[in-house]
């Protein structure tokens, strides 16, 4: 049995998605610019698609959602679009958690002669009010990006809670989440009004907010960007009359109609999914930490995504680990050097503060709504023997150090 | 796009342009108003003509004709006949007439895509202008009736940069320069660019570059001189916050922003904190920049959701009273 337990990487794309997107490749292929009745399907499959989005996000203007190649791009757009609309404001406030596709361009935007603000956070992955507070600058901050819920951890930030203290600081002040490991699993309100499903998180005060189709059961390629209707922002991509001006480049329709059809699709059983996966989530976590030694959930006392779970076994290396795994095919991923392409342990539990031989040792299981109690068994069968056996070859492990 | 029309804005097209009965294709003879509306630039353009029964009265002149000739796009054309169908149905005064906007008419055709929105703009400016041309052969003045009758007349060759308006470089920059409109906000009350997609405020070669182009880069704004308080809180080197100024009433003695920080801290302990703790509730300033005062709300009191607002807003009160009247209160 295949067990795929790395949906924070990506996810299987749903067959109802793929069935809707269908239609629009060797058929209804026009470019939904071009005049002629045929070219209209098209044309009328995106337009229905952004309607759909729109109504999934509580947002009565469809054109405030731009459709993109993917939550990088959306990521790029929103920092270096806030920035050039906006020149006389040089100050921009993150955390040091952040998915590269922000980190990075922030640290681009740092030598282009802009602070930035990077937050810490603490043992649990959470930040902390007061640095935020303070870190904002009225009449000089352009932009706060904070994600919603963290990608390797599944610690999620009160977004709705920080837009507001922004935006009664400064109105002017811009405010973009990267909600791309939370959109589908976590309901939200963009709506000015305030949500009407009294469970759904409240954005009103976010300007932008980025989020990635394959995330949730589209396929790769297809990114969306919310921008408020008036806010200030420049196109990152240029060249074309598309997405009003806004992002050139013909549209996606297959993956676009593909996109719209997954959160259609999401929203549809978004309760009892969440509410099984709060429930395997609550039953794996005990039951490792009661099956295995030396374990800590990372970020186990935060707030967290349902479907997340970052596992430290102290005293083995995370790539190993994986390798034990993938032999009893299980798929997972770890925060280990080893297994980033770059050398470097996860900067994630590295600001956490997670000491190095538990960063080394950590897995990331990312569960989704086609997950089966009987892949968390397999998992709990399998884990703690690897664990062990791992350990007994490990100089660090209590045992050995004994000895 | 393909154009995503109505099925009321095909028919009233097909009707139109068939010449069927009851349609408005046409232009009266010694029209009471003739308003001309377009603009080369985006290749449509409207001649509209209506008739009134006159009244000794002319205030009370009702509309009983409308004509138009358009040269323009599917929409356009079925634009200009809504436009006097609902004229005609209203019997009204052309003054009264004024009141029909564009939404009206998009209304009327039961929504236009929005690149087609200025065919409806069009239909509404050339309305106005009628009604211009009226009371100016009718001797009525309308400037005393407090309408803005300044021509609008728009550059029509150039670059189209308010596509939903119709509005060209040309006029955008001479109108700008003109009226010393210096934010996008302040062009579209003047004359409405950027007033309805918003595309064009932020695009290549839209309203902020020419407004760029115009004034210079923006630069940081220069600090008031009267009752600022520096902001305080970390390492901030450039900004200053905009507080109160001397006309206001209230507490008017300048603070240092120690005394400031002192003087609230000091307020919130005689007056709000005892109140809270005798519920179990209490407030830490978490901070303070300028004027904002951040506060979190503990105890007891940050259970209850309702609560919390009213709280705020009497710490913000009591604050505003006694140290300074433009002081805002932030919950954290």
């Amino acid at each position: 049995m295949l067990v795929y337990a790395d949906n924070n990487a990506t996810t299987r794309t749903a067959p109802e998605v793929f069935e809707a997107m269908a239609p629009y490749f060797c058929d209804l292929f026009y470019n939904p610019s071009s005049m002629y009745p045929p070219a209209a399907q098209a044309a009328s499959a995106v337009r229905d698609a952004r309607a759909g989005i729109a109504a999934f996000f509580n947002v009565g203007n469809p054109a405030e959602f731009l459709f993109t190649s993917c939550a990088s791009e959306s990521n790029n757009h929103v920092i270096f679009g806030a920035a050039a609309a906006n020149p006389t404001r040089k100050h921009i406030i993150t955390t040091t958690v952040e998915h590269p596709a922000v980190l990075e361009v922030c640290r681009e935007m740092e030598r282009r002669g802009y602070r930035v603000t990077y937050l810490p956070v603490d043992r649990q992955g959470r930040l902390n009010r007061v640095d935020y507070v303070r870190a904002l600058e009225p009449g000089n901050t352009l932009l706060v990006t904070i994600m919603h819920a963290n990608n390797e951890t599944g610690v999620v930030f009160p977004i709705a809670e920080l837009a507001r203290i922004a935006k009664e600081t400064d109105p002017e002040i811009l405010f973009h989440t990267d909600a791309t490991q939370s959109v589908s699993k976590i309901a939200m309100s963009l709506s000015k009004n305030g949500p009407r499903d009294p469970k759904a998180v409240d954005f009103r005060n976010v300007d932008f907010l980025s989020c990635s189709g394959h995330k949730f059961h589209a396929p790769k390629g297809v990114g969306l960007l919310f921008l408020r209707k008036g806010t200030a922002i420049r196109p990152f991509l240029i060249g074309g009359h598309q997405e009003g001006g806004r992002r050139a480049g013909t549209e996606n329709v297959p993956y676009i109609v593909g996109m719209a059809r997954a959160l259609e699709r999401a929203a549809q059983t978004h309760d009892a999914d969440v509410l099984r996966l709060a429930g395997m989530q609550k039953y794996f976590e005990s039951e490792l930490l009661r099956r295995i030694p030396d374990v800590e959930i990372n970020g186990g006392e935060a707030t967290r995504m349902p479907n997340t779970t970052n596992v430290s076994c102290h005293f083995v290396e995370g790539e190993s680990i994986l390798y034990e795994l993938a032999e009893y095919e299980i798929c997972a991923s770890s925060g280990s050097a080893c297994t980033s392409g770059s050398l470097e342990p996860s900067h994630v539990l590295r600001a956490m503060k997670v000491p190095f031989t538990a960063i080394h040792g950590s897995t990331r299981f990312s569960f989704s709504r086609y997950t089966t109690e009987a892949e968390i068994e397999r998992i709990l069968e399998v884990f703690p023997g690897i664990i062990q056996r791992l350990r007994n070859a490990s100089p660090f492990s209590r045992e050995n150090k004994h000895s | 796009m393909a154009w995503e029309y109505s099925e009321k804005t095909k028919r009233l097209f097909l009707d139109a342009v068939h010449g069927k009965p009851g349609t408005h294709l046409g232009e009266i003879e010694n029209p009471d108003g003739l308003g001309e509306h377009g603009s080369i630039a985006c290749g449509d353009s409207l001649r509209f003509t209506f008739r009134v029964k006159k009244n000794d009265d002319p205030m009370k002149d009702e509309i009983v004709e409308a004509r138009y000739l358009t040269f323009g796009c599917t929409s356009a054309i079925a634009a200009s006949e809504a436009l006097c169908v609902i004229l005609e149905a209203r019997h009204c005064t052309p003054v009264e007439a004024l009141s029909i906007t564009n939404q009206d008419i998009v209304d009327f055709l039961e929504g236009l895509p929005d690149q087609k929105i200025h065919c409806s703009v069009m239909g509404a400016e050339a309305l106005e202008a009628a009604v211009f041309d009226w009371a100016k052969k009718r001797g009525v003045h309308l400037e005393n009736l407090g309408i803005d009758i300044q021509e609008h007349e728009k550059e029509e060759e150039g670059r189209l940069v308010c596509k939903c308006f119709s509005l060209t470089e040309p006029y955008i920059r001479r109108k700008i320069k003109e009226l010393n409109l210096r934010t996008i906000p302040e062009i579209t009350a003047a004359i409405k660019a950027g007033g309805a997609c918003m595309n064009c405020h932020h695009s290549p070669g839209g309203l902020q570059d020419i407004l760029d182009d115009i004034w210079g880069t923006r630069e940081f704004p220069i600090p008031q001189v009267s009752g600022e308080l520096p902001i305080f809180g970390q390492g901030n080197t450039v900004g200053t916050l905009h507080t109160a100024t001397a006309d206001d009433s209230g507490p008017t003695e300048t603070l240092s922003p120690y005394q400031f920080s002192k003087k609230v801290e000091h307020v919130l302990d005689k007056y709000i904190r005892p109140m809270l703790q005798r519920d179990g509730g209490d407030v830490e300033i978490v901070d303070i920049k300028g004027s904002l005062v951040y506060v979190t709300l503990r105890g007891a009191c940050s259970d209850c959701v309702g609560a919390n607002a009213t709280l705020k807003m009497l710490v913000e009160k009591t604050l505003r009273d006694k140290v300074q009247t433009d002081i805002r209160v932030i919950q954290v």
